[in-house]
């Protein structure tokens, strides 16, 4: 049987984690860890509920700096009418994960911190330039976020580590993003290929942009090629196609019940140059806020 | 461990393991067995309740963090003049065949009016789309939700 200990403060937990290293394991929403135990994916002897700890939820916007709580529940970053106009990859990745019920309990560092491949807050965030700040016995550190994914189902923290915060980078103005998802059924399902892109512009020219895929790859990945294709363009649709191409290039899916490894690639080049025209479309400001992506990235002129 | 909470209006002090889920805190230290066990691990819906007014799904979430919180089962629905609009929806659309899924389904349409009075049909299957039917195809489920609301709008305007 698991039992349960419930720190009240966070150096507590801490303390108790790596105390108890590999025979203790953190829970704060139990959407992923309720179903491991219960499949014997994992077995710990203790469960360190977080769920009440004060001070790990929240978003908070300064200037152009987003800071989540690794507490913050999904159902809360769907809502949030701030990022609904700032962060729109989150929203719409938030947006398609689980169901109501799975977004009101799941957390954003739960997601994260689960390792899935397949997650939906991983690539949101990445294409925000999220950082990951962690705290252990060791005190504080803070990393970029493409740095906590280790393998599937794996992070790089140790035992004694817990995702207290991210900081992700969200202009007001200039600036748009997108998430597309490929699944089979809508609800309840994991991306057989998930895409963010997001896009910084002066005028129409495109200063910055970042694609990161989900599902295709052991970990979550930032596609830096496509990037470096894309700045400086008004993103025509050979760039974005080329950048397509380059992020196909880049993953190296596995052949799975969700699809094969060639039909996943060939997702993804179909995908990301969708997601990036969406992307670069808020940033000028040419698509209607509050508009959400079509779910496979398709529009026509009426849809705007 | 020893924990507090509210379910449906009385409040309960208990022991329970660690582990118990609060789905099975409600069926079987409770003998709430309106909630439904279906699937055990989030996919089905069946178990889903409110905690704090948010739905939940009860299988995966243990009764022990829901200390000193408060619980909305189907049970709790009912008001004193009988069954609530969601529930007497249900019955008069036909929303329910075999019955396994109803109360799930009514306590996710509830959380859905008490967060939007007017849905859409569209913003009714989005939130219904946690919970699965093996017996009606949902279309009557979306009726008796639509119907819910305008009844319960025409109930405040009145009031
Ligand atoms: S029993 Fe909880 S979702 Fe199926
Ligand atoms: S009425 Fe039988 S599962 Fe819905």
């Amino acid at each position: 049987m698991v039992d349960v200990f419930v720190p009240d403060t966070l150096d507590e937990a801490v303390g108790f984690l790596g105390h108890h290293a590999g025979a203790a394991i953190p829970i704060a929403g139990g959407t992923d860890v309720l179903v491991d135990t219960r499949t014997g994916r994992s077995a710990p002897e203790w469960l360190v509920d977080l769920s009440s700890l004060p001070g790990l939820g929240g978003v908070e916007l300064d200037g152009e700096v987003l800071r989540l709580g690794a507490l913050t529940r999904i159902r809360a970053v769907e809502l949030d009418p701030e990022l609904q106009r700032r962060a729109v990859a989150l929203v719409e990745a938030a947006k398609v994960l689980g169901s109501v019920q799975i977004r009101t309990m799941a957390t954003v560092g739960g997601n994260l911190c689960h390792g899935t491949p397949s997650a939906e807050m991983p690539p949101a965030l990445l294409v925000h330039d999220a950082v990951a700040e962690i705290v252990g016995l060791g005190g504080r550190r803070s990393i970029p976020l493409a740095e906590l994914f280790a393998g599937p189902g794996r992070t790089t923290l140790g035992p004694d580590e817990l995702l207290t915060s991210l900081r992700a980078r969200v202009r007001a103005s200039s600036a748009g993003s997108c998430y597309l998802r490929q699944t089979v059924r809508w609800s309840m399902d994991l991306a057989g290929v998930g895409v963010a892109a997001s896009v910084e512009v002066e005028g129409t020219t495109v200063t910055s942009a970042r694609v990161a895929l989900a599902a295709v790859a052991p970990v979550p990945l930032l596609v830096g090629s496509a990037t470096e294709t894309v700045v400086g363009t008004d993103l025509p649709s050979e760039v974005a196609d080329e950048a397509g191409r380059q992020a196909a290039a880049a993953c190296s899916p596995i052949s799975d019940a969700r699809g094969t490894a060639d039909y996943r690639r060939e997702v993804v080049s179909v995908l990301v140059p969708r997601a990036l025209r969406i992307a670069w479309l808020r940033a000028t400001g040419a698509w209607p806020e509050g508009v959400p992506a079509p779910v496979n990235g398709v529009w026509t002129e009426e849809d705007l | 461990m020893r924990i507090e909470l509210r379910v449906n209006g009385d409040d309960y002090r208990r022991e329970v393991e660690p582990d118990l889920t609060l789905l099975h805190f409600l069926r079987d230290v409770l003998g709430l067995t309106g909630t439904k066990w279906g699937c055990l691990t989030g996919d089905c819906g069946a178990c889903t309740v409110l905690v704090d007014g948010e739905p939940v799904v009860s299988c995966l979430q243990l009764a022990c963090q829901v200390r000193d919180r408060e619980v909305t089962t189907v049970e709790g629905l009912e008001t004193a003049d009988g069954l609530d609009e969601v529930q007497a929806a249900f019955v008069s659309n036909g929303a329910a065949q075999c019955g396994f899924c109803t109360p799930g389904m009514i306590v996710a349409v509830e959380a859905l009016l008490r967060s939007n009075p007017s849905p859409t049909e569209a913003q009714v299957r989005e939130s219904l789309s946690g919970n699965l039917c093996r017996c009606t195809g949902y279309n009557k489920i979306v009726d008796a939700a639509l119907q819910a609301a305008r009844a319960r709008l025409l109930a405040t305007d009145i009031a």
